[in-house]
């Protein structure tokens, strides 16, 4: 193996093999650098991907040719759509997997790319000269060139865990913490912060009693993340609920003392959505009972993670508090719930192509930045990779709009706003969700993926032969008139009223109660569309979204619009900030810190208020 | 960044007065008005003292004796430093010791940029330095209150209920989206509609003292109406004190709506004399009646007049029929004309002058007084970017109600919760996606 690259990855988590399947699928030369290669592509936490938000990442990721939608797809044992009830930009795909499969997966994905090298290894420092990374060192004493490296160093870089008294470094249970990057990152005027996450025990499923479980089983008929991905054919296994009660919060109680959080031996900051359950019946101390999922870690292990426990208590404790669940009286644990602190970058210290402002060629991704979980890891990944690739041809940068991707939102919220928990997605984030819905990310962004060379040419096709077919349905449905003796049967069953005189069938697709393929089927219009990517919704579904909700799209494109104009007002690089009177201190500390190029950009800006804006309006315009 | 240059201005009003100021401020306002000073240096001066000299122009003449008084940065109304040259009153010796300043190196002050300059240096919020413009245009004792209540901050704190309402209404609505797999139990849509009429009826309070706001900065509306030649123009001549319309004998001597100020009773009224409402052929004379129609709908009063020689006829009732105006006072002039004797209306008799007028003037004052004189001056909106955001907030929580009814799901109705959530942000300061989801997690046990 030559030593020099186009581009090193450091990391093979979700954001590690996203970004270099990209480089190396763009083209570059590329070596991605862990610590073990059997951990390729492991979840850490809990045996999911998507959900709410999360589930509209996977979907883009997918859409821009990423690996993350197939590998949950393949190795999914549950899937779910959640918020199905609610309106089409909320739902949420979600999909229980095998962990080995998953991991195992991943890995054959990136086997599978040429020019793409991986070397188990821990770098230790990198090569900067003048101000741009020029390569690592590794502990095995190797030096690899490069022009550029991308860090997804995860929850390893200084990685601290704790479970109950105990403490000690680590990345993962079980899994040696990297060290020495960090400090030479201060050295070159990186700043650092401390986050924390946790997880919760894992049981041995055998010994449950699901009896006195609820059983969530899965949709029965299953949507994939992929569009590429047909149909899921395997059987699916359940997840189970259970909930806790003020005995098992008792003998939780008598660990407080022991947890390292309560008596502050942890200093970082962990998520206020996915608490601990020590934190959970502290804080909400009137909550009698609180709900556990059950979900298999795989098709061919017993062992099943305790979602919504997540605890650093002491390992006895965890054991004695799990064994007062109902249903959990004979379990076995098999592996303890533990917090582990790690080292973080602010993001304001990035640009939008996640490349850092202070060492050209150096790119973060994933919780190095400050984020949680796979799906916001990958997706910054995706995201470096592809920027890392346009830099080495001196390319401009590929920065998603917050109204083009939730991916958009992601990168926006970290380096307009920063972050001071571990960040998560959700969709209340994103403030044009009605245009980032998961049923259109292909049509979002399959053609800039088909531009990068990430997206095949037959998949971009597919992807045009649907839109084509969805316009072709609403065209038929704009020009074919419904007379009431054909559609009134099924108008009164579906609790809306009759017509009088011959419609434009369009006219009843846009009523809240009427269901498109319903409709087609009541008034004996047979659909021959054959779907190029049946795994999808069906095209007949895309067509009723865009009828059904088109006046909330249009008001949300204007909006959209109103937002760019803010993008485009351009704050000058000299512009001094401290020197601005009239705005609050924190707002003058934050925008200082940050730096904003345009005002939209810093209209966004926590702490930075509308008046705030107006001021920076006043002086632009002087 | 901040203003380099000195800018000066005459503070006081224009015309005769006993004194007048003339104002400097800027990084140079002490040396500059130093060099024209004598009796005292002011570059030396402290801060908040006040020195009596002699003005003099750059070329030597003596302009005025004033008193300076110099006024140190930070703690100054701009936040730089300040001299204020207390002179004579006239517009000549202030201009003069203005055009001093200017010669020495001073700039002309725009219109507005003393306040500028103190909204700049963070000596007042954007409300406040809106207020402060009010404050300046404010004509009446009771505009007075208002702004001066929006200037001290009041009326940002009217708000913060509202604001907290509907933080709470996109909460309950993110909460049902988001975490759809947690065990909280989402609010009904009772709760949720009462939430939004709540929050609608406040917003409902403010706008409708966007009516009082009006008033107050722009006068009571009041239009003079009634038959040809039944002495409207006479009362709008004797209610202002003024002699501002041509009077005759002659019907239908006013055509066209004449609009004149005056203050009474601490309230500012304007009153608009109109075009005697009968059918004509004369089309100069029609035009005048509907445009005395359309000024009759937007009014805050309407005093309908008729002639007590001629007695209240049908086409007097008529007219006042078809006044879709609840607030009408009811006047009979000519009452010299008439014997005493119960007649509808307020009986007086206009020619007379303003003392003549004096029961319609305590009646309008009642009139306007039960309608705005007792409302809540730190809830006042005045200002017109804060009317448009409230009526916008309006506008989003009518969608919010319409779509609950309609059975849509959270996803539809929170946009409308959020559209609201903007527009009041907007006035407020920001109701963030972040500030929802904090609501969120400090309400709710959130987290599988």
């Amino acid at each position: 193996m030559d030593s020099s690259f186009d581009i090193i990855v450091v990391g093979g988590g979700h954001a590690g093999t996203e970004a270099a399947a990209a480089t190396a699928r763009m083209g570059a030369r590329t070596l991605l650098v862990t610590m073990s290669l059997e951990a390729i592509g492991r979840m850490s936490c809990n045996p999911a991907i998507g959900g709410i938000g999360k589930g509209h990442i996977v979907r883009e990721i997918d859409a821009l040719g990423g690996i993350m939608g197939s590998a949950a797809d393949a190795a999914g044992i549950q899937f779910r759509m959640l918020n199905r009830r609610k309106g089409p930009a909320v739902w949420g795909p979600r999909a229980q997997s095998d962990r080995i499969e998953y991991a195992t997966f991943v890995r054959q994905a990136l086997e599978n790319i040429p020019e793409l090298y991986m070397r188990a290894d821990m770098v230790t420092a990198l090569e900067v000269a003048h101000g741009r990374v020029c390569g690592v060192r590794t502990r095995l004493g190797r030096t690899y060139g490069a022009k550029a490296v991308i860090l997804t160093n995860g929850t390893f870089m200084n990685g601290l865990i704790h479970v109950g008294e105990h403490q000690f470094g680590g990345g993962r249970m079980g899994e040696r913490q990297s060290t020495g990057l960090t400090g030479q990152l201060h050295e070159l005027g990186f700043e650092s912060g401390r986050l924390k996450t946790g997880t919760p025990p894992r049981i041995d499923g055998s010994t449950i009693d699901y009896t006195a479980t609820t059983e969530q089983p899965g949709d029965e008929n299953p949507s994939p993340f992929s569009f590429m991905t047909d149909e899921l054919t395997r059987d699916q296994l359940s997840c189970h609920l259970i909930w806790t009660n003020p005995e098992v919060h008792a003998v939780l109680r008598k660990g407080f003392e022991q947890s390292p959080m309560f008596a502050g031996r942890i200093e970082g900051t962990g998520p206020r959505y996915c608490p601990s359950i020590e934190d959970k019946i502290d804080r909400f101390a009137a909550k009698e009972r609180h709900q556990l999922f059950l979900e298999p870690e795989g098709r061919r292990t017993t062992e099943v993670y305790v979602n919504g426990f997540s605890t650093s208590l002491p390992e006895e404790i965890q054991e004695q508090a799990l064994r007062r669940v109902p249903g959990l009286q004979q379990v076995h644990m098999l592996r303890p719930g533990y917090a582990i602190e790690y080292d973080y970058f602010p993001p304001h210290q990035l640009q939008y192509s996640l490349e850092t402002k202070k060492i050209r060629g150096l790119f973060f991704a994933g919780q190095i930045n400050g984020t949680t979980g796979y799906e916001e890891a990958a997706a910054q990944g995706l995201m470096a990779g592809i920027n890392a690739v346009r830099g080495l041809g001196a390319e401009s940068p590929v920065i998603l709009r917050r109204s083009e991707a939730y991916i958009g939102v992601l990168i926006d919220d970290l380096i307009a706003k920063g972050t001071e928990e571990p960040y998560r997605m959700f969709t209340s984030r994103a403030e044009h969700r009605m245009l980032l819905r998961q049923d259109n990310a292909d049509e979002r962004l399959t053609p800039l993926g088909q531009r990068l060379g990430l997206v095949s040419e037959a998949r971009y096709q597919r992807m045009q032969t649907r839109q084509e077919a969805v316009k072709a349905i609403i065209s038929r449905l704009s020009e074919h008139t419904i007379h009431p003796e054909t559609c009134n049967c099924y108008l009164k069953e579906s609790g809306t009223t009759p017509i009088n005189e011959p419609v434009k069938a369009i006219q009843i697709v846009r009523r809240p109660e009427v269901g498109l393929k319903d409709l087609l089927e009541a008034a004996g219009i047979v659909s021959q569309i054959v779907d190029p990517a049946p795994g999808m919704e069906p095209v007949e579904q895309l067509a009723e979204i865009s009828i059904k909700y088109a006046g909330y799209v249009a008001r949300q494109e204007e909006e959209a619009k109103k937002m760019i104009a803010m993008e485009s007002r351009q704050i000058p690089q000299s512009f001094n900030f401290a020197e601005v009177n009239n705005i609050t201190m924190e707002a003058r500390e934050k925008l200082s810190k940050i730096q904003p190029e345009t005002l939209g950009q810093a209209s966004r800006i926590s702490g930075v208020s509308p008046a705030d804006i107006a001021v920076l309006m006043v002086l632009l315009e002087r | 960044m901040l203003a380099q240059d000195t800018i000066a201005a005459i503070a006081t009003a224009p015309g005769l007065a006993a004194l007048s100021i003339v104002r400097v401020s800027g990084p140079e306002a002490c040396p500059i008005a130093s060099t024209c000073f004598s009796g005292h240096n002011l570059e030396t001066a402290a801060s908040h003292t006040a020195h009596v000299g002699m003005w003099k122009s750059p070329e030597g003449s003596r302009i005025d004796q004033v008193v300076a008084t110099v006024f140190r940065r930070p703690r100054t109304a701009t936040g730089e430093d300040v001299v204020e040259i207390t002179c004579h009153g006239g517009d000549y010796v202030a201009a003069l010791v203005l055009q001093s300043l200017l010669d020495q190196g001073a700039r002309l002050a725009r219109p507005g940029e003393f306040t500028q300059r103190a909204f700049l240096a963070g000596k007042m919020d954007l409300a406040q330095a809106e207020a402060v413009a009010d404050l300046i245009h404010a004509s009446s004792e009771q505009a007075h209150r208002v702004s001066l209540a929006a200037y001290e901050g009041h009326y940002s704190e009217g708000l913060e209920a509202l604001r907290t309402a509907i933080l709470e209404l996109c909460a309950l609505a993110e909460l049902e989206i988001d975490f759809t797999d947690e065990d909280v139990e989402f609010a009904d849509r009772t709760t949720l509609r009462n939430l939004i009429e709540n929050a609608l009826g406040q917003v409902q309070e403010l706008l409708e003292s966007t009516r009082l706001g009006t008033v107050v900065r722009e006068g009571v509306r009041v239009v003079i109406a009634g038959r040809p030649n039944a002495g409207k123009s006479t009362i709008l001549n004797s209610l202002s004190g003024r002699d501002r319309a041509i009077v005759s004998e002659e019907p239908g001597t006013t055509r066209d709506v004449l609009e004149v100020d005056a203050e009474l009773g601490g309230l500012r009224f304007r009153f608009m004399d109109t075009a005697g409402l009968r059918k004509s052929t004369d089309s100069i004379e029609q035009e005048g009646v509907q445009r005395a129609y359309r000024m009759i709908n937007k009014a805050d009063i309407v005093v309908y007049v008729y002639d007590l020689a001629c007695g209240f006829l049908e086409e007097d009732q008529t007219a006042l029929n078809g006044l879709d105006n609840t607030s009408v006072i009811l006047v009979g002039n000519k009452a010299d004309l008439v014997p005493k004797e119960k007649r509808k209306g307020l009986q007086l008799t206009a020619i007379g002058g303003p003392k003549a007028v004096e029961p319609l003037v305590r009646a309008l004052l009642k009139q306007a007084t039960k309608s705005y004189g007792n409302a809540d001056v730190s809830r006042t909106v005045i200002n017109a970017r804060h009317k448009t955001h409230l009526k916008s907030a309006h506008q989003a929580l009518l969608d919010a109600r319409a779509a609950l009814s309609a059975n849509q799901p959270p996803d539809i109705f929170s946009l409308d919760l959020q559209a609201a959530a903007r527009e009041l942000g907007m006035i407020t300061g920001v109701i963030t996606n972040e500030t929802v989801l904090g609501t969120i997690f400090s309400r709710f046990c959130i987290g599988k």
